[in-house]
């Protein structure tokens, strides 16, 4: 699959304005979404069929080589949380220094580490050169099993980077998926912890990578056929369409690629 | 019976290389039709339907300057026309009468015609006396002096017609009293409008959603527009409150996909 994408820096300010522009442009209500995602890196080429016999099957096998250990990517793990499942204990004490001081999460959220349900999602890096107007990129994505997701992902040669929080609202405009969010960062007690946490902490105390607060819009299409040059052709016009109608509003843009750049050195 | 000058014959070609520029776009805009999937978009419908158009009148023009030529011209066998193999088409140049099916073509062509013809004179602009005037059922569209008359009259009466009923939103006060889901069936509205009085119990479920402001079809049809030109829009730029974004959005990005804190590289 291709997706296609434009992103924009939406101020503090601004945010709850432009979720009704947005209402009102889409003429449908904001979905809430909010994810935790977990970076993984590729540590070792996956695929260890190496050098085994250069027989006759030769051609097949080195391509299968170059497809599996071709390059090394970061890859993200992501899983659909709800607020409910943030430590509600915590913050009903409404004490913030307690929550600072407060030794490694206690029981009382609801959170069950054990049932959360992962998706995996492969970006590539986005394609160089003549769209660059338009970030485009190659995607995959697979459902993965529930619960502890650090065992499985090892096996597969990918170790665990770190993780955050993105919490944001979906619009749905025709084919494009507008998706208005900023990333929240967990409390840091000391060291960053190796691996997914198992608990949440206090909703209150994730804080916003970016301080002042502000949002970042993304709108996307994804085509299933990333080949098919008529469809790509009409996403991207689809997409130009919805920059010039939000032109007064925010500016779209094409991210810069090497700031998506998922490969592992 | 003399065999034509040069110039005779350049008439001739010139004719037949119209006919084919015509049979060309008229066949390309029915293979388009009949291919494509989904239809191809109205633009470049009309983009092709103006070909086709300008063809015809080029063809048209063509003719009527030649009319006397080709009125006198007729077709002969000289001996040495291979009649064995290209009977066929010896036939066709012999005809004195047109095909059958071109025949009826033409027929209802002159019929359409004729009528087109025949309604200016009988309905002179002067004899437009109010609104009973407008109301023959021809099938054929006004007279200019009509349109122009209906268009003096119809703003003015609307407007009178308007300002005599008590407006409260989308419906009048007769309607809302007569009932509003009876009007809405008469009228065959399927979308639900708001009534905007008498139902403030509603309103207030509606409160904590999101409002739609300021989104209004632009009269040009060419997209929206936002009421409030947001300022501070873009990435980057400071906003009235002087909040700028700290991190760059490409440094957001750049976290997102590898995890590398904004700073550390």
């Amino acid at each position: 699959m291709h997706e296609l994408l434009l992103f924009a820096s939406v101020p503090a300010h601004q945010h709850h304005e432009l979720l009704q522009q947005l209402a009102g442009l889409t003429a449908m209500q904001p979905r809430h979404r909010l994810e935790r995602r977990l970076v993984f890196k590729a540590y070792r080429k996956p695929g260890l069929t190496n050098a085994r016999g250069g027989t006759n099957q030769g051609a097949d096998i080195v391509r299968l080589n170059k497809m599996l250990n071709g390059g090394m990517y970061y890859t993200q793990v992501v899983g659909p949380i709800s607020e409910a499942d943030f430590d509600t204990q915590r913050s009903s004490s409404g004490d913030p220094d307690a929550a600072m001081s407060g030794t490694d999460e206690a029981a009382g959220s609801s959170y069950d580490y054990e049932n959360q349900p992962w998706k995996l999602e492969f970006r590539d890096i986005p394609e160089a050169g003549t769209r660059s107007t338009i970030t485009a990129r190659l995607t995959a994505s697979a459902t993965l099993p529930k619960g502890d997701i650090v065992t499985p992902m090892n096996a597969w040669g990918y170790s665990f980077v770190t993780e955050y929080v993105v919490e944001g609202q979906v619009f749905i405009h025709n084919d494009i998926v507008i998706f208005l969010h900023r990333v929240l960062q967990y409390p840091i007690h000391g060291q960053e912890p190796h691996e997914p946490r198992r608990q949440l902490p206090s909703f209150r105390d994730m804080s916003p990578l970016e301080r002042t607060g502000s949002y970042i819009l993304q709108a996307a299409i994804t085509v299933q056929d990333g080949s098919n040059q008529e469809l790509m052709r009409t996403a991207f016009q689809h997409l130009f369409g919805l920059r010039e109608q939000l032109k007064s509003a925010v500016r779209l843009e094409h991210a810069d690629r090497l700031s998506l750049d998922t490969r592992a050195k | 019976m003399a065999t034509p000058t040069p110039d005779q014959i350049k008439t001739l070609e010139q004719s037949r290389q119209r006919l084919v520029q015509l049979t060309h776009s008229l066949a390309s805009l029915i293979t388009s039709l009949n291919q494509s999937d989904p239809l191809p978009s109205w633009s470049s419908l009309q983009s092709q339907a103006s070909i086709i158009s300008s063809n015809l009148l080029t063809l048209s023009t063509h003719l009527s300057e030649n009319h006397e030529l080709l009125r006198s011209i007729s077709a002969y066998p000289a001996p040495e026309f291979p009649t064995k193999t290209h009977g066929n088409m010896l036939e066709q140049l012999l005809r004195t009468k047109l095909d059958p099916r071109v025949q009826d073509w033409v027929s209802r062509g002159r019929k359409g015609d004729a009528n087109a013809l025949a309604k200016p004179n009988n309905m002179l602009p002067g004899s437009v006396s109010g609104v009973g005037g407008f109301g023959n059922g021809d099938t054929g569209g006004l007279s200019e002096g009509d349109l122009a008359a209906l268009w003096e009259w119809a703003p003015v009466e609307a407007n009178m017609e308007a300002r005599r009923r008590n407006w409260g939103g989308d419906f009048t006060l007769e309607e809302r009293e007569r009932g509003i889901q009876g009007v809405a069936a008469e009228l065959g509205l399927r979308r639900t409008l708001e009534d905007d009085e008498g139902s403030s119990e509603e309103e207030d479920e509606e409160a904590d959603e999101m409002e739609v402001v300021g989104v209004r079809k632009s009269i040009s049809g060419t997209g929206f527009e936002f009421d409030i030109a947001a300022s501070g829009a873009g990435a980057g730029t400071a906003g009235p409150e002087g909040v700028a974004s700290l991190v760059p959005l490409n440094d957001i990005l750049r976290y997102m996909t590898t995890g590398v804190l904004p700073g550390q590289r």
